[in-house]
């Protein structure tokens, strides 16, 4: 068993992984940069420490200044949780070859994944299926002509990348060749390699995702999967498990699947596989993700397993005896990404302060964040705050707890997109599982706040006019004919 | 006394007309009474608007107020409210006390062009900072104040006259 962990993250997922560490006895280690000083994470932790960098981000990707920490806190092992360095395959190695445990697959299948041309290669190999697809060779030339010949339309991609960087949609083929232009310099930019890649796009499709786990030595056993077709901007929002109106047949093709192209991999630790479901129940294998997801929780609610229990247990050397049959999916569970963003301007990323948080408490709910009153929410990192997590025994009873818990959830000070998530849980598209990947731009306008009635406008006036000193003075204090003239200044 | 408030962009006026035996607040033409039932422990309060309950929850930050109303979440833009003291039965051209006081700060210059709403003096009464706006659009004809000289009810304190065509 591993003694000291360190935490190469800040957030939501370093107070939740801390949460099992404590829970199995063993220490925890956070790092965090001076902007985050006052961040649960860092309270949460048994030892903390600052690491420096001008930008706050930067700090949580100096592997030498993470491994001093390491190092420094006398920890046995680092887990890197998501984003950040978790996918950066000479981060693994680095930390092993600091004689440190890295929680989480082996180098070299970081780097197999990490490259989507590569893994896509690796996929065929293994006859798991792949979208039509057509790669940059050389001259962005050339590469037009042949993704020319997939017909249209076409999802171009940046070869490196992910979340929905440098990504776009091509219809016809007169519009190619600056798209191909734009997504290259985009990959360029962000990822620093400007190869891209155009793949049949499939419409009205779904994103299907399997929770997987190996041994590192080929045995490897699915947690079911994961639907998350609801996004927005190329990004999740709403995940759940099981898939609704998944064939059970399809279900377990998919998790077959999934669980080959692992196993091919000798696939260590915990893992996702990707696939983009068609409407006519074709499914092509999209990326695999070598981490652990944001969205796990849904899959640790409808198994009754801690992903990051199993994570450090492995990672500590305990053999994994874990056998397929004994994983079962029971119930219905959702996550809800809580962001900073204003869903009315198109998602745009929000700043503030979080001034007066509630978290929802009751049955089947939970509330994985790092927040606190107090906390500012600057642009310098990612703009999700926190995950709430609905579970129950069907998904009709899932989706209530949900719509009944953002409803409960106080969120003030930042905007946010809570109301909108109520909105789309009273949705019945929604509600009837027909999703698809467009789902939020097609029901925009139902998505859309309705206008307040003018009564309803004068309530959240009147209870906001109630929030000022001033006025309750007016209100309350003052003898009539003052109050009628001005307002306390002392 | 009106307050300015701001929500999705549009602006509105509230103003209290009556105390007792209910609050009543008027609301752009509509009036509504309002009843504050105490808070309960976890800091939601419920508040009676014309009888129908809502549960709120509120914060204050600089002049913005966050507020969740029932199931909705709201942010609403509030300004510290300008106060046209010599409102009506003037024509709008003099600007007059309604209570003794003092002028702590005087904005305004004589000949200066004002538009309605622009602040021109800030007085104190009775413990009570107001700023004194302009009532009308116009040219500031005399200012029969200046900072520090104190007034009594009914005084003049300053003359407009309309722009010249």
């Amino acid at each position: 068993m591993l003694k000291n962990v360190l935490i190469a993250n800040r957030g939501e997922i370093a107070c939740r992984i801390i949460r099992t560490l404590r829970r199995l006895g063993i220490a925890s280690t956070a790092v965090y940069h001076f902007a985050d000083r006052g961040a649960p994470h860092v309270a949460a932790a048994d030892h903390a420490i600052e690491l420096t960098a001008e930008v706050p981000t930067a700090a949580y990707l100096d592997v030498a200044q993470l491994l001093a920490a390491a190092q420094a806190a006398g920890a046995d092992a680092i887990h890197p949780g998501y984003g950040f360095l978790a996918e950066n395959a000479a981060f693994a190695a680095a930390v092993e070859a600091a004689g440190l445990v890295f929680i989480g697959p082996q180098p070299e299948v970081i780097r197999l994944m990490g490259d989507k041309i590569i893994s896509r290669e690796f996929a065929v190999t293994q006859g798991v299926p792949v979208a039509p697809s057509c790669k940059q060779e050389g001259a962005l030339e050339d590469f037009v002509a042949g993704a020319t010949a997939i017909g249209f339309p076409l999802l171009i991609k940046a070869a490196a990348g992910g979340g929905g960087k440098g990504m776009s949609i091509v219809r016809s083929a007169e519009e190619l060749p600056a798209k191909a232009a734009t997504a290259s310099s985009e990959a360029l930019r962000y990822f620093a390699d400007g190869r891209v890649y155009a793949e049949r796009y499939v419409e009205r499709p779904r994103h299907i995702e399997v929770q997987v786990f190996g041994d590192g030595q080929g045995h490897v056993v699915h947690l079911f999967e994961r639907e998350c077709s609801v996004q927005r901007r190329f990004q999740k929002i709403i995940e759940e498990s099981p898939a609704p109106n998944l064939p059970a047949a399809l279900r377990d093709r998919i998790c077959a699947s999934a669980v080959q192209l692992a196993a091919a991999a000798k696939y260590r630790n915990a893992g996702t596989v990707e696939f983009i479901l068609a409407p006519d129940g074709e499914f092509y294998f999209l990326e695999m993700n070598t981490r652990l997801q944001v969205e796990h929780p849904v899959t640790e609610c409808v198994t009754g397993l801690d992903l990051v229990e199993l994570q450090v247990r492995v990672a500590g050397g305990e053999a994994f005896t874990l056998q397929q049959a004994d994983i079962t999916q029971t119930g219905h569970a959702f996550e809800c990404r809580i962001c900073a963003e204003q869903p009315e301007h198109d998602f745009r990323p929000a700043t503030g302060r979080v001034m007066t948080l509630r978290e929802p408490v009751g049955e089947g709910l939970r509330f994985d964040g790092g927040l606190r009153e107090g906390l500012a929410v600057t642009a310098a990192f990612d703009s999700m705050l926190a995950k709430l997590i609905a579970y129950g025994e069907n998904r009709a009873e899932s989706a209530a707890r949900m719509r009944e818990a953002l409803n409960e959830l106080v969120l003030l000070g930042v905007d946010h997109n809570v109301d909108y998530l109520s909105r789309i849980f009273a949705h019945p598209v929604f509600l009837a599982g027909e999703l698809h990947t467009g789902f939020v731009v097609e029901h925009a306008p139902a998505l859309t706040a309705a206008p307040l009635h003018p009564d309803e406008r004068a309530a959240v006036l009147i209870a906001a006019i109630l929030g000022t000193d001033e006025f309750r003075r007016l209100a309350y204090d003052c003898p009539e004919p003052h109050a009628s003239i001005g307002q306390w200044r002392n | 006394m009106p307050s300015t408030l701001t929500l999705d962009g549009d602006t509105s006026t509230l103003d209290i007309i009556g105390r007792r035996p209910q609050l009543q607040v008027r609301v752009g033409d509509a009036t509504y009474t309002v009843e504050e039932l105490p808070a309960s422990d976890d800091g939601a309060s419920t508040l009676l608007i014309n009888g129908q309950p809502y549960t709120v929850w509120r914060t204050r930050e600089g002049d913005r107020i966050h507020l969740k109303l029932d199931e909705r979440t709201f942010s609403v833009g509030y300004q510290e409210a300008v106060v046209a003291a010599a409102q009506g039965g003037n024509a709008g051209n003099e600007v007059r006390a309604e209570m003794p006081g003092m002028v702590v700060d005087v904005m305004a210059s004589a000949q200066a062009e004002v538009a309605a709403g622009d602040p021109l003096l800030v007085i104190e009464s009775m413990k009570m900072q107001i700023t004194i706006a302009a009532p009308r659009a116009g040219v500031i004809e005399t200012l029969h104040v200046e900072r520090n000289s104190s007034f009594q009810k009914g005084a003049l304190l300053v003359s407009l006259h309309a722009l010249a065509e």
